[in-house]
């Protein structure tokens, strides 16, 4: 699918419909910080990846590793992507970019949406060709099993047979793990039923955490050329 | 026709389900048997600034042990909590102190109608729990930058600060701890997306509002 047929894949900032600029004083914000800072780990989507940073867990898990947080509440994978080509990938060179984006794509099918993802993705490789890119899957939503969770479900879907089509690519998905046995979606983890809890975000740190942890430490290159 | 019939943001309206997920009739399903077999000395109601801030250490520390429920859902604007406050989530209490926080998210409102909307939640938390006291807190400034809705939620503070000084069974309390920066910035350190607090702007934000809450509830009689 090319972007040209996709809606999910075309580049669009986001409309300042409620007349504070908050949205793009965010992305000024990020494309400053990457003037300054050098990040080993680069966190970019919406909500999701944004209140990771609110949390007890980023200070625990993911600022020692230097990592940037370029999350904002509400974007789809067109934000993302215009935001990337807008200058947040501007002078930094991560050796790891975590992507977690889509749910917020009400506008989308599971297959469009999944392919704004990996036309992100594929936008990652192309202008950090040394960096891995891990594609976080999308979570389920709603206390009771309803449309938007199997939407959410087949984009996981399509994403783990897409993906491999880059080779730098990885997908972690722990979707599995906030569903109860009868269905439920707990509000001890979800506390919209969307949004994560502090303790919602343990269940995907650890796991996301190791994987990094694992990927920063095969940087064979840079390991060798310290040894020298 | 009345003030309340013509004002949208003072007609109770629950929110639509326009994401196919039910996820705001869950949380104010939740929030109605939350009240049964709880007593709640305490409750917080309001929009996404009353509903973060219960997923923060802050609460646990200041608001858990004064036995306070927390009925926030984000995105809500005065005619969803109206519709709340309308349809159960006062029914099984009986707290002596509900602390009201809305109106920022009233899109397409003006300041007159968000003020009428915050007031006729306060009438009907009155009418519900005659015993007490609502304390409605002051919207926060928003953007990183001066724009049109800084200047409608300090409007609105006025309305509603005004409005209110006539009642003895409600207040008025600014909890803007001075956000905006002498060049009229807001920093990301306070309000991590200009609009949302992080643990540290609660911190500002909380601290002064708990010691506010403590002094009504040792208040017997005024309430
Ligand atoms: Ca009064």
């Amino acid at each position: 699918m090319s972007g040209d047929e996709n809606p999910a894949a075309v580049p669009k900032p986001v409309e300042d419909v409620q007349g504070d600029a908050r949205w793009i004083s965010q992305h000024t914000r990020f494309s400053q910080e990457c003037k300054d800072a050098e990040p080993d780990v680069l966190f970019i989507g919406d909500s999701m990846v944004q209140l990771m940073q609110q949390y007890d867990i980023w200070r625990e898990y993911f600022s020692p590793l230097h990592a940037l947080n370029f999350g904002i509440g509400g974007d789809t994978t067109c934000n993302v992507l215009w935001r990337l080509q807008n200058g947040e990938l501007e002078n930094i060179r991560p050796k790891v970019v975590v992507l977690w984006v889509g749910t917020n794509n009400h506008e989308h099918t599971a297959e469009q949406v999944a392919g704004g993802v990996m036309a992100i993705a594929q936008l990652l490789a192309t202008r950090l060709p040394k960096a891995k890119i891990i594609v976080l899957g999308l979570l389920p939503r709603g206390e009771r099993p309803n449309p938007l969770r199997e939407k959410n479900t087949n984009v996981n879907s399509f994403l783990r047979s897409w993906l491999p089509r880059i080779p730098q690519a990885l997908f972690l998905d722990v979707s599995a793990e906030l569903v109860h046995s009868d269905g439920t979606i707990s509000i001890q983890q979800m506390f919209d039923f969307l949004h994560l809890t502090s303790s919602g975000y343990r269940i995907i740190a650890k796991p996301l955490y190791d994987l990094l942890l694992q990927i920063l430490e095969e940087t064979p290159e840079e390991r060798r050329a310290s040894l020298v | 026709m009345s003030v309340e019939e013509t004002n949208p943001a003072a007609t109770p309206t629950p929110c639509g389900d326009i994401h196919g997920d039910g996820r705001w009739m869950s949380m104010h399903e939740r929030f109605v048997s939350d009240g049964k077999g709880k007593e709640p000395e305490v409750v917080f109601v309001g929009d996404s600034l009353i509903q973060l801030m219960h997923q923060f250490g802050i609460w646990r520390q200041l608001f858990s042990p004064l036995h306070s429920l927390n009925f926030g859902i984000g995105g809500d604007a005065t005619q969803h909590v109206l519709w709340r406050l309308s349809n159960g989530e006062l029914d099984n209490i009986s707290p002596k102190v509900m602390v009201l926080w809305v109106g920022t998210n009233n899109h397409g409102h003006t300041a007159e109608q968000i003020s009428g909307g915050i007031m006729a939640i306060v009438q009907v938390i009155k009418n519900k729990l005659p015993q007490a006291h609502t304390l409605v807190l002051g919207l926060l400034p928003r953007g990183k930058m001066p724009n049109p809705l800084r200047e409608r939620n300090a409007s609105v503070n006025k309305l509603v600060q005004e409005a209110l000084s006539s009642l003895p069974y409600a207040s008025f309390l600014n909890v803007d701890p001075g956000f905006v920066h002498s060049n009229g910035s807001i920093s990301h350190q306070d309000m991590y997306d200009y609009l949302h607090l992080t643990p540290k702007g609660y911190q500002a934000v909380c601290e002064p509002l708990h010691e506010h809450i403590k002094s009504l509830l040792e208040k017997p009689g005024e309430h």
